[in-house]
């Protein structure tokens, strides 16, 4: 009968012979009562980024995984479902508050179509709503629950993907780094930048760096000293530098804070400095093939 | 973030022959003198940020006559112990447990003086860990004027505790508020109150000020002290550094900076002062936290502050990037220095980039 | 055992295990400098892998390390310098203008081309980085 256990959910009530009953009129009307929610989800406006092939495909398993909850009593393979189609429907944009509403509508579905059944029987409709009702709401629990759980551990994972994008340290090829770097530095992210590149330096035994600042529209004083730094603590470390992409405007800050930009390996495009880092590489390759 | 060092140091370092004169009356010592100086300078420099200007030389008085009075107790004490060796453990007497009944009830009654909505609030909010904003709502106020009332009763919670410690009544009305206005770092208020007179007028509070600032210096006990006089002091302090620094919840390539620009000033104090201390202090500030060290020695001092804070300039035998080098390497980073009579560093980094 | 200074063949290699105090650190430069008039080498490695602060006294006997080596006929590369120290050595402001590489292995291989480039008469221009 019915599971009493945790995560397990009590259908049936007072009367367990109620249980059987409804599961075999949900089944039986299948067709029609998905047909039906599907329609209401349309008419809601939920789910607006997918087709309607989709919302056909994916409703059907949730009627089923549904149903079957209400059967066995146990909200393990509904919170399995609902975890791997919030993965599904997540990247799609679909938001925390239309798949609540969406199980939601599939509760009041069934609810009507119960009461449609039972409304000449007014004490057995009640007793089957009573069974149904804290079952449905447990449903919708477990299943928005899933989603949300689902929908932080995306986020989080797109944030930590964005934090390494955001200053990413490229192999090329063997001991060749390249650093793109795109868009505005401010103070945090440079030293988050140079930190990467000292470290991915050692990882990857690196001996030419190509820093490329094509994507960098102008630095302040303070973010060319750090850059110079960076430059001299790669040196440290046994790796060369090579600037390429440099704007005047940039060019310009790195003389007006007293670098000698002769010193540097600056050259014109990020193709250029990969073509001379892997020269220099090339000249060890043979040199030490030769001695 | 960073202080200047010139603007700010002069005015601290202008005090040295007021406090010298102040201590030189009650002290023959000379280098118990320097030694009350300089630490009489520390203190007014730590306090600095929480009083108005013109408190600061009688900050540093009253400091200074504490500082000396504390020194003449502890000696009268060594004295009286000398025949007890060197043993400096003291087993927990049988009026520690009076002591603990005394400050409970000073609290009490200290809390009692609140009015009692700070009172409930103080409670609510540091006990029971209720927040400023739920705090707010039921005051119908704003989680920022909350703060702000919880921060004055804090400040008064601290006045009235010593005052019931004491068992004393303050002697003049003027005590209270200006007590009240240390405890709170409130500026304006010192000045409005001229804080600064009253505090050499009046023993009383001349006994009380420090104590206030000084017990808002958060986490002072735990400040780790390193004496400096050797190359192998030099190694020891980096190390420490980097423990408190790590402790504070630093990484990587901080403790690294923050270890090797306290090699920089401990080295500083063995080859030109021969003897010095660095203390180490986890410090907290508007939400972010940071470690804070002080080097302080009574060596030569130096004579050209501004061109030994700048690249190139020779302090010692060296290279001199010891200062300019330490100031990139810290957020904050000050030196006051006298010649002939000692130079303390001062320098912060902190855990969030002040952008 | 703080440091240690081993021969092989031409080169000496010389590795600091763990924090040196300023006394320490000159005698390992003293040390360095005797045993390469000893040996006759015509390079050293300085390994300094282990070390967590290289500050301006580290630095500056570093870079007076590889000079006099010099003047004994011997060229320096120091190896291992960690990301971090590197990073303080230049906020501090220091310009060690020594060789420098990434590892043990690295360095020989520079010391073999830096040493037979000067038996050939080629100075080691083509060193990237070697003109600063």
């Amino acid at each position: 009968m019915a599971t009493t256990a945790e995560p397990g959910i009590e259908v049936g009530g007072t009367d367990g012979r109620l249980l059987p009953e409804l599961v075999s009129h949900l089944r039986q009307h299948r067709t029609a009562l998905r047909e039906e929610w599907a329609t209401r989800i349309t008419a809601a406006h939920l789910l607006s980024a997918m087709t309607p092939h989709e919302i056909s495909t994916e409703t059907t398993s949730v009627y089923d995984n549904y149903v079957e909850v209400l059967e066995t009593g146990s909200v393990e393979a509904l919170q399995q479902y609902a975890r791997d189609l919030s993965e599904r429907i997540i990247p799609r944009g679909v938001e925390t508050h239309e798949v609540v509403e969406i199980v939601l509508l599939l509760r009041d579905v069934l609810a009507r179509s119960l009461f449609e059944k039972y409304h000449d029987d007014f004490s057995l409709l009640n007793e089957v709503l009573d069974a149904y009702e804290p079952a449905a709401n447990r449903i919708a629990n477990t299943v928005a629950v899933s989603f949300v759980d689902e929908r932080e551990r995306v986020i989080r994972q797109q944030q930590e993907a964005i934090r390494e994008l955001s200053t990413p340290v490229l192999q090329v090829r063997e001991r060749l780094l390249i650093l793109p770097i795109i868009g505005v530095l401010d103070r945090q992210r440079t030293k988050q930048l140079t930190e990467q590149l000292l470290s991915g330096i050692r990882t990857h035994r690196a001996k030419v760096v190509v820093i490329d600042v094509t994507g960098v529209p102008a630095i302040d004083e303070s973010v060319a000293n750090h850059l110079v730094q960076t430059v001299d603590a790669s040196r440290l470390m046994g790796a060369s530098v090579i600037i390429t992409g440099l704007s005047s405007e940039i060019a310009q800050t790195l003389v007006t804070i007293g670098v000698d930009l002769n010193k540097m390996n600056t050259i014109g495009d990020l193709q250029g400095g990969i073509e001379e880092a892997e020269r220099f590489l090339g000249f060890h390759v043979t040199r030490s093939d030769g001695s | 973030m960073s202080v200047h060092a010139a603007g700010h140091s002069s005015g601290i370092a202008e005090l040295d022959p007021l406090i010298r004169r102040v201590v030189g009356g009650r002290l023959r010592d000379q280098s118990a003198l320097d030694d009350v100086v300089q630490e009489t300078l520390a203190r007014t420099m730590a306090a600095r940020i929480r009083l108005d200007d013109g408190a600061l030389a009688p900050y540093a008085i009253v400091t200074a006559r504490n500082l000396v009075s504390g020194l003449w107790r502890r000696e009268e004490r060594s004295q009286r112990h000398l025949h007890r060796l060197v043993d400096r453990w003291e087993p927990p007497g049988p009026d520690d447990d009076v002591v603990l009944r005394e400050q409970a009830e000073a609290v009490a009654v200290a809390l009692a003086e609140l009015p009692p909505r700070e009172r409930l609030g103080l409670v609510a909010h540091e006990l029971e860990g209720r927040e400023t904003a739920s705090l707010a709502e039921e005051w119908g106020s704003t989680p920022g004027a909350v703060a702000a009332q919880l921060k004055r009763a804090r400040a008064k919670l601290r006045v009235e505790y010593l005052l019931a410690l004491g068992r004393i009544d303050p002697p003049t009305p003027l005590c209270r508020p200006v007590l009240m206005a240390l405890s709170g770092g409130e500026r304006r208020r010192q000045r409005e109150l001229e804080a600064g007179q009253h505090l050499l007028e009046c023993d009383f509070c001349s006994d009380m000020g420090p104590t206030l600032l000084q017990s808002r210096e958060k986490g002072a006990e735990d400040d780790v002290q390193v004496p400096v006089e050797c190359d192998a002091d030099v190694v020891a302090a980096r190390q420490r550094a980097r423990e408190v620094a790590a402790e504070v919840g630093f990484s990587g390539t901080d403790l690294t900076l923050i270890s090797t620009a306290v090699s920089e000033i401990a080295r500083n104090i063995v080859q030109f002062a021969r003897r010095g201390e660095v203390v180490l202090t986890r410090v907290e500030d508007d939400g972010r936290s940071g470690v804070r060290v002080v080097a302080r020695d009574a060596g030569p001092g130096i004579a050209d502050l501004d061109r030994a804070e700048q690249d190139g300039f020779s302090t010692y035998g060296g290279m001199g990037l010891g200062l300019p080098g330490c100031r990139r390497l810290m957020d904050e980073f000050e030196v006051t220095s006298k010649v002939d009579k000692g130079t303390t560093v001062v320098m912060t980094k902190w855990r969030q980039q002040p952008n | 055992m703080l440091v240690s200074i081993l021969r092989q063949g031409d080169f000496l290699i010389a590795s600091i295990h763990t924090a040196l105090d300023d006394t320490e650190m000159e005698r390992f430069r003293q040390d360095v400098v005797t045993r390469i008039g000893q040996f006759r080498s015509r390079g050293v490695i300085i390994d300094v892998a282990a070390l967590d602060v290289i500050d301006s006294f580290g630095s500056r006997c570093l870079a007076d390390l590889a000079h006099m080596a010099r003047f004994r006929g011997a060229q320096t590369v120091i190896v291992g310098i960690q990301p971090d120290v590197a990073f303080a050595i230049v906020q501090l402001g220091m310009d060690l203008d020594v060789h420098t590489t990434l590892d043990l292995e690295e360095g020989l291989a520079l010391l073999e081309r830096l040493t037979a480039g000067s038996r050939t008469g080629h100075s080691a221009i083509g060193v990237l980085g070697d003109d600063r």
